[in-house]
């Protein structure tokens, strides 16, 4: 049955990009199209550390060329004041806040019924079938949860828009996300650096992992922010960082450059 | 042969048909103005040069020279701003030698109009033409299809619109020359903060009877803050696999070795701003 | 008992001028009419114990089912209408399950009874007129047992909705002399196998027929094994333990 509607092979004739039927008006109906989606640009960033946990993002909203706010959030503290998860999201920035909205909302209500506040990775779980409930109409963002674990040990989840998801040591998303990550795998999980005095060839060690200090956790994300700015044209303004510890939630804000 | 090669047409268009994309070009969004004042005239541009949603060059030069009392400020595609200007910088030199007299600024931007219109707005150049000659002070705008106006007061480019309303609300007739240079630079300030295709610094270009003045960022409200970390790495941090040294007598066999100054200058053509 | 029988026995949600709803109350007496049903709750695990009644002799004991898996750390005994309790076991085994689906995390204990619970009330017509699932109460309570990240706890939901935590609880006909039982006996420091003992025990003095690892069932929810019913083996070791008097 498939068969009947199978298109056949593609031919092998060349295709032209402009039109080869006539475009003038036919009789037929007139068909118009919305495109329900606008990317707003900006950027984000999570780092975890041995004890805590920074999300950060620029505050700058475009569209085009134009510049809608040069203060729009896009990390926000979710689940009420006992709640020591924070969401950020980048993409189009109605549905990161339609997304921010509900999964505060579910955090709020699963307080009330369950008398506890949710860890992160029943968060991050829950975050991921919302995501995916919206397969055929996604939410046009690109998300990152942050928090500490069951053990206390910060924790930063990231995910695609229908719901794929990862837990992760550090993780940038967004416009200059293609800029800060390489920069983040370096000096975060110290990619292609070697320990010097090992010798050459075969005797070289890769320098391993370990959990950052605070102070330079902050550092990496300022400088990483600042350099984003020098090099994409839409990330800018204002940089938020919240910085998640079993102390309490800290939100820092650093103008960037604004042009 | 002279002129544009066109022997990768019809391939390039058959592989844009099969979903290979065109290579991007430099810099469309810019910021531009110019403005006549008592006495010469003042062209001023934003130093930013972007590729899609990169910054390509973050102090790059827009003003361009034609002739020593002709200046242009260049918008769109970079490349056919640097030619274009170039070519009728060239044939306006010509053109000055053969008749003896000092270049017109009509006499400038009708070449590039005849030249642009020709290429039927394929040459992605969108200028302003400033000069002072014999018969006065002259702006012009001069667009990538070959279309042409004379103002008082002009701005191109992605940051025009922001540019414009400067002038707008703060043009008056009779400016002095510093008025109409913090006017100019006002306008394309206007441009860098507001839109993002225009950064970095102001470059202006005064022209007045006697001579051009080129005031190469004349104001620098974007410098980078110092890095809060040092990103130095420890020598042997990057792997090496293998290692052979060859030495000067070994490669003197082959070529001839030129000792260089302690400072190793002349071998570097234009120093770039590399952070420290 | 009730003399005053009147129209507002007919009316499921209708109060009485006295502020009862006899539906939801003589439901609570169908559970006076089941076999009694027991749990206890120690530092280590809940035990939970039911008695089959056998009869006839004809019956296949082990067809008669009063203990249940909710979920791997849930289980619940019955008391009532068992064909009732089908359906909130069900339906808390599909909230159980989607809890887990969703938060990758497993339903808390008193979450799971919570859910039972909010299925109770849903008899009658409802709110908006709309078609409601029950034209009657539940005629069934439960005892539930799990464990969860608070350590071993035991519920007990009735038809009305309400639920209680409770160290030990007796359920059905029996329930008024084994509560008393449970009461004088228990203790916060009983052991597991102690508390076999008590249930089987209190369960012994106010059955009909004479215990025997047949006609009675065991239960526990554990941290290591979770919620497991005893096998025939398991039945037989501990009705073996028993003090005979």
């Amino acid at each position: 049955m498939a068969s009947v509607f199978h298109p056949g092979p593609p031919s092998g004739t060349p295709k032209y990009s402009f039109a080869q039927q006539p475009n003038t008006a036919s009789e037929g109906a007139r068909q118009h199209s919305f495109y329900p989606y606008t990317d707003n640009g900006g950027s984000t960033l999570g780092i975890a550390g041995a004890d805590f946990t920074i999300i950060a993002g620029d505050t700058r909203s475009t569209s085009g060329y134009s510049i809608n706010t040069r203060y729009c959030p896009k990390v926000f503290r979710i689940g009420g004041p006992e709640s020591r998860i924070a969401l950020s999201v980048v993409g189009f920035a109605a549905d990161g806040d339609a997304l921010k909205e509900r999964l505060d909302t579910i955090l709020k209500m699963y307080k009330y019924q369950h008398g506890k506040t949710m860890s992160v990775a029943a968060c991050a779980q829950r975050l991921s079938h919302i995501l995916y409930g919206k397969r055929f109409f996604p939410y046009y963002v690109h998300a990152i949860l942050g928090g500490l674990d069951e053990e206390g040990k910060g924790a930063v989840y990231s995910y695609d828009p229908v719901g794929s998801y990862e837990r992760e040591q550090c993780r940038a998303g967004g416009a200059a996300a293609s800029l800060i990550m390489p920069f983040l795998d370096n000096q975060v999980n110290y990619k292609n650096q070697c320990i010097p005095g090992r010798g050459t060839g075969h005797e070289l060690r890769q320098r391993v992992q370990e959990p950052l200090p605070r102070k330079d956790v902050e550092q990496l994300v300022e400088d990483a922010f600042s350099s984003a700015v020098e090099r994409h044209i839409e990330v800018g303004d204002g940089l938020q960082m919240i910085i998640i510890t079993s102390k309490g939630i800290e939100e820092i804000y650093k103008p960037l450059k604004k042009d | 042969m002279p002129g544009f090669d066109f022997s990768n047409h019809n391939r390039n268009q058959a592989l844009h048909a099969r979903g290979v994309p065109l290579p991007k070009a430099t810099s469309t969004g810019t910021t531009i103005v110019g403005c006549i004042y008592d006495g010469g005239v003042v062209i001023a541009a934003d130093t930013r040069a972007t590729s899609g949603p990169i910054v390509a060059d973050k102090n790059c030069e827009k003003l361009h020279y034609i002739s020593p009392n002709i200046w242009c400020a260049g918008a769109g595609t970079a490349a056919d701003t640097e030619f274009t200007t170039a070519i009728i910088s060239s044939n306006l030199e010509l053109h000055a030698l053969s008749t003896g007299r000092k270049p017109r600024v009509v006499t400038c931007m009708t070449m590039l109009k005849q030249h642009l219109f020709r290429y039927q707005g394929h040459i992605g150049a969108y200028l302003v033409v400033a000069g002072v000659d014999p018969t006065g002070c002259h702006l012009f705008t001069v667009h990538a299809h070959g279309s042409t106006d004379k103002l008082p007061y002009v701005t191109m480019g992605s940051g025009s619109l922001a540019a414009m309303s400067v002038f707008e609300t703060q043009w008056k007739a009779k400016l002095t020359r510093d008025e109409a240079v913090k006017l100019t630079s006002d306008a394309i300030q206007a441009g860098i903060w507001n839109d993002l295709g225009s950064g970095s610094n102001v470059d202006v270009c005064v022209i007045t009877e006697e001579k051009a003045q080129l005031l190469r960022n004349y104001i620098t409200p974007n410098v980078r803050e110092q890095k809060q970390r040092d990103y130095k790495f420890k020598r042997g941090t990057t792997a090496v696999l293998d290692e052979k040294i060859i030495t000067r007598e070994e490669i003197s066999k082959y070529v001839t070795v030129h000792e260089l100054d302690d400072k190793n200058e002349s071998a570097v053509g234009e120093k770039m701003d590399v952070d420290s | 008992m009730f003399i005053s029988r009147s129209e507002y026995d007919r009316g499921i949600n209708t109060f009485s001028p006295e502020g009862r709803l006899f539906q939801v109350e003589y439901s609570l007496e169908a559970i006076k009419l089941g076999s009694t049903a027991i749990g206890v709750a120690t530092g280590e695990g809940v035990i939970l114990g039911v008695e089959k009644r056998v009869t006839s002799t004809l019956l296949e004991t082990s067809s008669v089912e009063k203990i249940v898996e909710i979920d791997r750390h849930i289980g619940c005994a019955m008391s009532g209408l068992q064909a009732d309790a089908r359906s909130m076991v069900e339906h808390a085994r599909v909230e159980s399950q989607n809890h887990a689906f969703h938060y990758a995390e497993p339903l808390r204990v008193e979450s799971c009874t919570q859910a039972i619970c909010d299925l109770a009330l849903r008899f009658g017509e409802g709110a908006d007129g709309e078609e409601s699932i029950m034209s009657r109460p539940f005629g069934v309570a439960l005892l539930i047992a799990g464990f969860d990240e608070d350590g071993p706890s035991l519920y007990h939901a009735e038809p009305s909705g309400t639920f209680y935590r409770y160290d030990a609880k007796a359920i059905g006909s029996g329930s008024e002399g084994a509560q008393a039982e449970l009461q004088n006996e228990f203790h916060k420091s009983l052991t597991l196998s102690e508390a076999e003992i008590l249930t089987l025990k209190t369960l012994k003095q106010v059955m009909e027929e004479k215990l025997d690892s047949k006609n009675v069932q065991l239960a526990s929810v554990t941290k290591d094994k979770g919620f497991r019913i005893y096998t025939d083996d398991e039945m037989a070791e501990v009705v073996g333990r028993l003090p005979t008097n």
